[in-house]
């Protein structure tokens, strides 16, 4: 008898932790507050199917090669979580640290490549720059030739960065938890939170009522709205970002590719399609509608970096919903409105290769209390505190 | 008339496509599936199926059954070696008890391990090979139509819709994937050879034409029409039983075309899979052309295919019937992708065994067999769990795959395509979705209603980069002097679109030459073309209003004839640009005019004496965004403002050195004089007989002009200054003895010393703020920051040794990480190496010991808050 990967529930009607979204985050959460901290009467609420959300729309890029001394150490300890992921969760997530690297083609993009290296350097992150000669040894196929209108200068190289399943650490993660009895409940909508002098008591759901000890809300596209029903209110707006996916070629590219200037990143996968992201769209949007001037952009800045390809045909594209704060960094605590309700959100185009460590931490805040070092400098009082975080100078394309 | 394939020559014959003349000429295995290797042939004809993808000059996965046949076409297979007779990699079979659906997901879970199994999967995956770096680029074309009515599919329906709207005066396009020509009523545009692949957000179409007359091997046309009528049809998709993908077995629509399009016959004898009771038209069609129909058979008779590498039988409960084609009645699934992708809700209708659209969104419109599949087909929609049926024909997903799927959990139709990964290949979705739909849904026990379909999503067909990425301008900016500076041996760099010579070459290295120019403008006198610049013009009584509410310091108490240094923050209180904003005196003819360029066109009367206009030059790179900005802010408020970008009207240089002045006063009447014309004024006047607005400023830290002039006349003026200046040694000099003049000045250049979270606190540049005004952009945020303790300033520094930091080379203190440096050079006046740096608050005093990483290693550094070259400006005011 095969055996499911986890199990329809019935909701309840009381746990002690109602987590608001089963992404990776929200998984990732419960699956730590399960297994270090003992918690086990614990329910996901989604509103769609089990990574239905930014999980499974974004481009799957891990890296750590950030730029502040926050992010750095942050991310790095995310992919190490990535790393052992296969074997803590005994499910393949299909992780290929295959390297990655961040093109510059102007002497400004040069210059910020060169403060991430430095940075990541003295933090013990390996990454470093690299020049034209060694970029097309590592990549034969791109073009580093002079007829390009910005050619390539310069690269910063990052050998543990690559590229993972982003399904497959969903549903590792939802295993895990269905495991340890964590609930996941999927097309079940929160409709409202009742708070009452300062606690979250009670979240409603299309699905009936629950009353909970702590709620946490990660959810990404709509965190903000799902924050306000608890009378939270975030300094978030939120963009759409889009990315498409090509035929398959036999497999000729094992680096992942970033041009900032060139707002295009690209990948190929271990089936061989091409996987092409663009940076967010410039205006806000709620809309999950992919448009056509944005994959024109793709398409057209692919070719800058790969002219040969211009006969390979893109498949399909897709849209997810980035909630962008003011400093390009995420909020992560408690909040400061209401005492049990706790936010893992604002984690604009960067919030699957935190996804471990960001469970991790807000497992361990819900659980003790205390706010993990990692994440001190991300919590939510920090704009009234007016003590930003320095990511936005390095997140122009983040992936 | 011959096509190649691998090197062997192919006849060709009228109105073939590549497919049809591999196939009259006996090919009959066309390509190997992505993962068992097994044999694939013609299957639907139609471009919707993988099995006849192929390279054709070069372009790998090409659809052979849709691509017209021309002579000289080099065609070779792909994805199997050594030949599409014989693939080693058909061994794959053999061990698909290893490689159950999601395998890969419950095997190699050691990182060594899967790194290893990694290299050896990305060995044989993919299909078509890339082309090499040096394949030859192709043509491809953007064009934009308008339309009342776009009619999408030139079948019946679309074209009764077509001349239906057309008879009432609307402007009609048709788009239809066919080499057609437009009928004798050319009541309507026909974009022939062309398929919509997107309908997006305001009724905007994306279409792609094949080889349209211009030449280019793509055009992608966007067509935005008041109304669309999608008329795309039904097409066919297969049926399920064991061993139904091999060569021999097609789709009815497929035996048609082969036949009535290129008059082949498709086998000798057939068995017809279908449902219709009685003599079906297909069988008429096969014995038309000689073809024995054998026996046709319901689908729910079927049970197995037989035959290696094409079919030779087919197994049925009726009993078994040997034939070398079979023909699947598939069923009619309406192409209502774009629909979908409009909002329309897709529903099942049992009736017509098919998901139907409905709940159109206004303006759009189905007609014809989309809105409604006309036939029942197969009624036995769905088949038991086999590991040789086969659902997903791109990636080998199997009846079996799909039940293990739905048992394992994925049991909603979007888990399930990921997890499967079916509708995922090229097919995108058309050939296997209905099937894996009903699997779902007989698995899990619910409707197919509830089940649903996966989202559609453009572009459908896919579409190639190259027409998507269409002709692909880069434009470059040129200032218009450029040419001057070729011939001056400029040494190009890119600053956003623009051209600027970085320096020019005038000495054995690059060193020496931006030295050269360094010591002419500190020395005698020195020329650079700021022409890139963002110049606007502010008109009207609210300009100075606009100004104290955008910038931070005031410009309404400007007075007319001076220039002050400006300053933009967000609402966050970040820097987000700076540059000078001058407001012009009349000058002695009685006009006044922000802009220079317009002292010719403007009328004395119309704008003498106007004391509102303000000039404002911003940073190369950030124009587009100030005026944006400029513009956001004054949407609304009621003001009289009016902006000018001038920035392309305009040429600017920056004459500068203790010689300008003689320079100057060669090729102007203006007096020049400290008295005249003292530090930060501006002034309206001729140069080399050229209206100019001249502004005194000193960004390199000497006696300086900078010379705003109509960019017609940029040449004229450059050679005049170059003449005027040669008795003085006048030298051109580029961006990087800029950068280090006034970095020996401490002058911040927004971008590369500031980033998106400086503040002018940090910066030193607390003047800049004015908070006694009543509000502006910041006031808020700033206010915080004022008060705040800064985390980190930005400070100069000296290298204790002789070594040179890279820009953005980190900053370490006591070992820990400090800081990064924003630019860096050897001082000819420091005689050492200077710098700029953000280092943490504890470390900005005067004097502090920094460490700084020069290839890597900390070298000692010492904090300055000093001005490196004439502190107190005197030169700029000599």
């Amino acid at each position: 008898m095969t055996e499911r990967m986890w199990r329809p529930r019935s909701l309840q009607s009381s746990y002690d932790v109602v987590i608001i979204g089963a992404g990776i985050h929200g998984l990732a959460t419960a699956y730590y507050l399960g297994k270090r901290h003992g918690v086990k009467k614990i329910a996901l609420l989604d509103k769609g199917y089990l990574g239905s959300g930014n999980s499974g729309r974004n481009t799957a890029i891990l890296r750590s090669n950030y730029r502040t001394p926050e992010g750095i150490p942050f991310y790095d300890a995310s992919v190490k979580l990535y790393e052992q992921m296969s074997q803590e969760l005994g499910w393949n997530v299909l992780f290929s640290q295959c390297g990655h690297l961040t093109l510059a083609h102007t002497d400004s993009s040069l210059i910020g490549l060169r403060v991430r290296a430095e940075n990541n350097q003295v933090l013990g992150v390996d990454s470093k720059l690299i020049f034209p000669d060694e970029i097309k040894r590592m990549v034969p196929a791109i073009d580093i030739s002079s007829r390009a209108r910005f050619p390539i200068m310069a690269a910063l190289y990052h050998p543990p960065g690559g590229v993972i399943r982003h399904d497959a650490v969903v549903w590792g993660y939802a295993r895990a938890c269905d495991r340890m009895d964590i609930e996941i409940h999927p097309y079940t909508e929160v409709t409202g939170i009742r708070v009452e002098k300062g606690r979250a008591l009670c979240v409603a759901t299309t699905r009936g009522n629950v009353a909970a000890g702590a709620v946490l809300n990660v959810t990404a596209g709509w965190a903000s709205t799902i924050s306000k029903m608890a009378g939270v209110p975030l300094p978030i707006v939120s963009h759409q970002l889009q990315a498409c996916v090509t035929e398959p070629l036999k497999p000729f590219l094992d680096k992942v590719i970033v041009s900032a200037t060139l707002h295009v990143y690209v990948n190929q996968t271990d089936k061989g399609e091409l996987v092409l992201g663009a940076e967010i769209d410039p205006y806000q949007s709620y809309s999950m509608r992919s448009t056509l001037p944005t994959l024109e952009q793709i398409a057209g800045h692919t070719l800058d970096l790969f002219p040969q390809l211009h006969g390979l045909r893109v498949l399909r594209q897709w849209a997810g919903v980035c909630d962008m704060t003011p400093d390009y960094a995420p909020i992560i605590g408690r909040a400061e409105e209401v005492e049990n309700f706790y936010m893992d959100v604002g984690w604009g185009t960067y919030g699957f290769k935190a996804g471990p460590i960001a469970g991790q931490c807000t497992a361990e805040l819900i659980a003790t209390g205390k706010t993990p070092a990692l994440i001190q400098a991300f919590s939510p009082g920090r704009f009234r505190a007016g003590r930003l975080v320095g990511e936005k100078a390095a997140a122009a394309v983040s992936s | 008339m011959d096509i190649r394939f691998n090197g062997k020559a192919i006849p060709i014959q009228e109105g073939d496509t590549v497919a049809s003349a591999l196939y009259r000429a006996g090919q009959r295995i066309f390509t190997r599936s992505f993962k068992y290797h097994r044999p694939r042939g013609l299957l639907c004809c139609s471009g919707h199926c993988p099995n006849c993808l192929m390279n054709v000059d070069g372009i790998p996965n090409v659809r052979t059954c849709i691509t017209p046949a021309r002579a000289g076409m080099a065609v070779k297979h792909q994805n199997a070696r050594p030949s599409l007779d014989f693939d080693y990699l058909a061994i794959a079979q053999q061990f698909d008890w290893m490689m159950p659906v999601g395998w890969y997901y419950k095997n190699f879970t050691n990182p060594r391990m899967w790194h290893l199994a990694e290299a050896q999967i990305r060995k044989v995956a993919g299909l078509g090979d890339p082309p090499p770096p040096d394949a030859p680029e192709a043509v491809y074309e953007h064009a934009h139509m308008q339309a009342g009515v776009a009619v999408i599919g030139a079948g019946p329906a679309g074209l009764n819709a077509a001349r239906e709207a057309a008879s009432q005066g609307e402007r009609v396009v048709v788009v239809d994937d066919q080499p057609r020509t437009t009928p004798g009523d050319s009541s309507y545009t026909l974009l022939s050879r062309s398929y919509c692949f997107g309908l997006y957000e305001g009724n905007l179409l994306g279409v792609l034409q094949s080889e349209p007359h211009s030449g280019a091997r793509e055009r992608l046309v966007h067509i935005r029409a008041k109304r669309i009528v999608v008329a795309t049809g039904a097409y066919e998709a297969p049926l399920t039983f064991k061993n139904n993908d091999l060569p021999g077995i097609m789709l009815s629509t497929a035996v048609w075309r082969l036949i009535h399009r290129h008059g082949i016959q498709p086998g000798t004898s057939a068995v017809i899979i279908s449902n219709e009771t009685g003599d079906s038209a297909i069988a008429a069609e096969l014995r038309n052309v000689g073809i024995a129909v054998v026996a046709t058979v319901p689908p729910s008779d079927v049970l197995e295919a037989t035959g290696s590498k094409h079919v030779t039988g087919l197994r049925t409960r009726r009993g078994a019937f040997a034939c070398d084609l079979v023909v699947m009645c598939g069923h009619r699934i309406p192409d209502a992708g774009l629909l979908s992708q409009a909002g329309a809700k897709l529903e099942w209708s049992a009736e017509a065994g098919a998901f139907v659209p409905t709940e159109l969104p206004p303006n759009i419109t189905a007609v014809g067999d989309v809105a409604h599949a006309l036939v029942r087909a197969a009624s036995t929609l769905v088949s038991m769990p086999n590991k040789r049926t086969f659902v997903c024909f791109c990636n080998d997903v199997t009846s079996q795959d799909i039940c293990d799927s739905v048992a394992e959990g994925f049991d909603h139709i979007e888990l399930l395509k990921r997890y499967t990964t079916t509708t995922m290949g090229p097919c995108q979705g058309r050939m296997c979705q209905l099937q894996a739909i009903g699997i779902c849904a007989r698995e899990t026990g619910r409707a197919i209603q509830e089940t649903g379909v996966t989202t559609s999503r453009p572009p459908n067909p896919g579409v190639t980069l190259g027409a998507l990425g269409g002709a692909r301008h880069h434009p470059i900016r040129r200032t218009p002097m450029h040419y001057q500076h070729e011939e001056l041996g400029a040494v190009w760099m890119d600053m956003g679109d623009w051209k600027r010579p970085r320096y020019y070459k005038s000495a054995q290295t690059e060193r020496e030459s931006i030295l050269r120019e360094y010591h002419a403008v500190r020395q005698a006198v020195g020329v650079i073309d700021v022409s890139t610049l963002g110049k606007l013009s502010l008109k009207g009584r609210d300009s100075g209003k606009l100004l104290d509410k955008v910038y931070t310091n005031r410009f309404s108490d400007l007075k007319p004839g001076r220039v002050r240094y400006a300053v933009l923050c967000d609402e966050a209180g970040i820097i987000l640009d700076d540059g000078t904003i001058s407001r012009p005196l009349a000058d002695a003819r009685g006009y006044n005019t922000g802009d220079p360029g317009g002292t010719r066109s403007v009328a004395p009367s119309v704008s003498a004496g106007t004391i509102d206009d303000f000039f404002i030059t911003t940073t190369t790179g950030n124009l587009d965004f100030v005026e944006q900005w400029l513009e956001w802010w004054l949407a609304g408020a009621g003001w009289d403002v009016q902006i000018n970008n001038l920035t392309s009207a305009l040429a600017a240089v920056n004459l500068a050195g203790p010689k300008a002045r003689e320079v100057l006063s060669a090729l102007t009447s203006c007096g020049l004089s400290n008295a005249e014309f003292p530090y930060m004024a501006c002034r309206n006047a001729e140069v080399a007989g050229v209206p100019a607005l001249l502004m005194r400023i000193g960004f390199v830290g000497e006696t300086g002009w900078e010379i705003h002039y109509p960019a017609e006349s940029g040449e004229h003026l450059w050679s005049a200054l170059m003449d005027a200046g040669r008795p003085f040694g006048i030298c051109p000099f580029g961006v990087e003895a800029q950068r280090l003049l006034r970095l020996e000045k401490r002058h911040v250049i927004v971008g590369v010393d500031t980033d998106a979270l400086t503040s002018p606190y940090e910066a030193g540049m607390a003047w800049v703020v004015k908070h006694d005004k009543a509000d502006f952009i910041g006031k808020f945020a700033l206010g915080k920051l004022e008060s705040a303790q800064a985390q980190q300033s930005l400070v100069g520094f000296t290298m204790n040794a002789n070594q040179i930091p890279e820009d953005g080379a980190a900053i370490l203190v006591n070992g820990a990480l400090a800081g990064r440096v924003t630019s860096a050079r050897y001082s000819p006046a420091v005689e050492k190496a200077i710098g700029l740096a953000w280092v943490t608050a504890g470390a900005a005093a005067e004097g502090a010991q920094i460490e700084i990483r020069v290839a890597g290693a900390p070298v000692r550094a010492t904090v300055t808050q000093r001005v490196f070259y004439d502190p107190d400006g005197a030169r700029l005011r000599m």
